[in-house]
């Protein structure tokens, strides 16, 4: 009798880690119910290998890098592609820009301080971009302090954080989360949402992978079943990266303002209102805003009468704005709250070296 | 030299540019809603589905985030009433607009929006949308920091704006850009540096609405550069547009205009037409505003670069008949180069408030003669004879301009056509 209670006793932590294996099941992104889709939380998705945090991607969960990045308050992101076994992206248009996404494909995207309260990382939100029935859908994932857990949250939020940046300047800021119909603001392309990052020529270069090997993006891609012709690997130059000082200014100039402005400024995005046209492959001089006064910036235009004034920075309505935290003058008007500095000190001497 | 003496002894005795009264509803009487209501109403507007009604309690709602609708048809966003339901975007601190709708077939109707850091109530690409008893203002007094557009359509087809109020915008109340089919109707603008605007739109009405105490009354633009490149058949009538005497806050004062056509404004202009294309203005009521009546405008005058494609600087086919006007006695604006112009060298006499002025650019391809009427300019008023009517020649520049009374050459018919039967019933 008593043995046998010493028995049941010695096993009951071993049930309990038995049912505790159970409960806790393993997530993988081949077992997305897309019809379930958005989770609450986002460990369910099962992106990421051991403790979320280290933001290590799953075999399949492939890391990707735009070559120029938009500016988001200062925050580091890193970028994961996952895509079901047996189908892959093909090249959509003419130009050889555009990437057709398969339905199922998911684009993760996590922005965080690697430098925040305490010298720790902090991962501030996932956002995910989720393709079912040929549409694309965004879904925003906070996380919790603890930096174990991030939840579904459609809404938006005002997030507190201290975080230092790699020149040593300190913020002390309330990161903003867009509410769920906000995306779109930007991941607009004539009404319908639609990634902005994954683009040929933003893909077209070199980075590091977890094995180690430095290999072209688009080659990876390939090798991972995740893209179909390779054949715009040499037919679309990659994008200047803005970062890289020793480029062509004009380029990192176009580049940023590529990534930073083009997904409104365009043809068919939302801010086509203003007749500004900002992507990289816009030539027309007064589209880019040279001597061209504006439309319905506001108070946005300060006391100034282009959008640029060739050789005049401080003069041009670019670097008012860009230069602002205040809603309804700043440019982007959204996903910021801080100045960009470098960014501004780049624009500012393209404008500058433009001839007047 | 007497006659600048003058002038700057009228305006020593007559700086009486209205300042404006900032009409401020006490709110704090009203249900405030909790952040739990405002948080499930932002939620009702991600979450809304075609075919459905949102409505808002009444109530004072605080955001600190846009409320968006994105593409949905047959969508009603309705409140308690303008007065009952208020939603105020004082708190944003990022994005521009406060509400902003995508869609088709949507109604927006009974409910007010405050203090929107740029527009109040911005909808783009819809197809046929209804904008009814909506107000949308700015309570802090009128400043440049204001937002830009109070209720703004833009980029849609088969737009309806009723019986709504707009006021205290940096720029204008009521402003319907690039859109085809439009009216503007029963509603009331006020307090704005422009009450009506009109830019770049094709087939719309404006008709019996009140637009006073702007710095401009009502507009009719056509800029450059912009996706839907210009714009033609307006008819504006039946509509009261008195005392726009407004100080243009614009830009702060005694600050210069800056690149927004808006700033160019001289305060206390009625109507004013800028490289309009087939308008016609009648049956209105316009009074006691100072500077001008009706100004006839082409956009040399704005001195931006006027050459972009498929689009013309000049006014053309514009036929003015049939209007009530007075002037007052305070005497035009200063603040404004248009304004010192009309002040100074108007065709009547130094200082004389003018009902219609021509700024007397035209296409000499057309023409060399200004008397063959080039950009076919109609005017048939009852008391043309009685009334101020200045043509300049400004093309000599600042040091040579003339100014003429002589309307024979404009008094000639012109039928616009517009046709916004489709759109009367919404």
């Amino acid at each position: 009798m008593r043995k046998s209670v010493l028995i049941i006793v010695c096993c009951i932590p071993f049930v309990i880690n038995f049912l505790q294996s159970c409960s806790k099941k393993i997530y993988s992104p081949e077992q997305i119910n897309f019809e379930d889709v958005p989770y609450k939380t986002l460990s369910e998705y099962g992106f990421f290998e051991g403790e979320m945090k280290k933001m290590k991607g799953k075999e399949r969960v492939l890391a990707y890098e735009p070559v120029s990045s938009l500016f988001s308050d200062y925050t580091e992101k890193a970028r994961f592609v996952w895509m079901p076994e047996g189908v892959s992206c093909s090249v959509a248009d003419s130009e050889g820009q555009t990437l057709q996404f398969p339905n199922k494909s998911i684009l993760v995207k996590n922005f965080y301080y690697t430098n925040a309260e305490g010298g720790q990382q902090r991962i501030m939100e996932t956002r995910l971009l989720i393709k079912t029935a040929d549409k694309w859908n965004a879904y925003a994932y906070i996380w919790n302090d603890e930096q174990t857990e991030a939840t579904y949250k459609i809404t938006g939020a005002n997030i507190p954080v201290q975080f230092t940046t790699d020149n040593g300047e300190e913020y002390n800021i309330e990161y903003i989360q867009p509410n769920k119909n906000q995306c779109k603001s930007c991941h607009n392309q004539g009404e319908q949402l639609m990634p902005i990052g994954p683009k040929v020529r933003n893909l077209n270069y070199e980075i590091s992978y977890d094995d180690g090997k430095r290999k072209n993006q688009l080659a990876k891609w390939i090798e991972m079943g995740y893209l179909k012709d390779g054949s715009v690997i040499n037919e679309v130059p990659c994008m200047v990266d803005y970062k890289n000082k020793s480029a062509d200014l004009e380029l990192r100039a176009k580049a940023y303002l590529d990534i930073n402005c083009g997904h409104c400024h365009k043809a068919n995005g939302p801010a086509s209102t203003s007749g500004l046209f900002l992507t990289y492959e816009q030539e027309d001089l007064t589209k880019w805003g040279v001597y061209k006064p504006p439309v319905a910036a506001g108070s946005g235009a300060g006391l100034l009468t282009y959008d640029i004034h060739p050789g005049k920075a401080d003069s041009s309505i670019f670097i008012h704005r860009m230069n602002s935290t205040r809603a309804g003058v700043m440019m982007p008007d959204l996903g910021r709250i801080t100045v960009d500095k470098e960014g501004v000190t780049l624009i500012s001497d393209w404008i500058n070296s433009l001839e007047p | 030299m007497y006659r600048y003496i003058f002038l700057f002894i009228l305006v020593g005795f007559c700086s009486c540019s209205r300042s404006g009264k900032v009409e401020v509803k006490d709110t704090s009487g009203m249900h405030q809603a909790s952040v739990d209501e405002v948080e499930k109403l932002v939620e009702k507007f991600i979450l809304a589905e075609s075919g459905s009604t949102i409505e808002i309690p009444a109530g004072f709602y605080e955001f600190n985030t846009q409320l968006i609708i994105d593409n949905l048809s047959n969508l009603t966003i309705k409140g308690a009433g303008m007065e009952e339901t208020i939603l105020s975007f004082k708190n944003l601190k990022t994005g521009g607009e406060g509400m902003k709708v995508v869609g088709k077939n949507i109604v927006l109707q009974d409910f007010s929006v405050y203090d929107a850091p740029g527009d109040g109530l911005k909808t783009q690409n819809c197809e046929t949308i209804t904008f009814r008893r909506v107000n949308a203002t700015w309570t802090n007094g009128d400043k440049s920091e204001n937002g830009t557009y109070a209720i703004y359509p833009v980029q849609c087809k088969n737009v309806m704006v009723d019986a709504c109020k707009a006021s205290h915008s940096r720029d204008a109340g009521i402003y319907v850009g690039q859109s085809e089919n439009v009216i503007v109707k029963n509603c009331t603008a006020f307090g704005n540096v422009a009450g009506i605007e009109i830019e770049n739109c094709s087939n719309v009405e404006v008709f019996n609405n009140k637009a006073y105490d702007n710095a401009g009354g009502i507009l009719v633009f056509n800029l450059p550069n912009l996706p839907v490149a210009d714009g033609k058949f307006t008819k504006v009538y039946k509509n009261e547009v008195y005392e726009n005497n407004h100080i243009n806050f614009a830009v702060p004062i005694n600050e210069s205009p800056n690149g927004n056509t808006v700033t160019l404004i001289p305060p206390g202009s009625g109507i004013i037409l800028l490289a309009a294309k087939d308008v016609e203005i009648f049956d209105n009521k316009i009074k006691d505003n100072k500077t001008v009546g009706i100004a006839i405008a082409n956009y040399h005058i704005t001195g931006f670069p006027s050459e972009a494609p498929n689009w013309s600087p000049f006014s053309s086919n514009i036929s003015i008949h049939d209007n009530e006007y007075k002037r007052p006695l305070s005497p035009p604006d200063l603040t404004k180069d248009l304004g010192k112009l009309i002040a100074a060298k108007n065709a009547h006499g130094i200082g004389k408030t003018q009902d219609i002025v021509y700024d007397g650019f035209w296409d000499d391809s057309i023409s060399k003669n200004i008397a063959d009427n080039p950009m076919n300019i109609c005017i048939q008023e009852a008391e043309i004879e009685n009334m101020y009517f200045t043509r300049f020649d400004l093309r000599k520049g600042a040091d040579a301009i003339e100014a003429f009374k002589d309307y024979d050459a404009f008094v000639c018919d012109y039928d616009v056509k517009t046709n916004v039967q489709s759109i009367a019933k919404l």
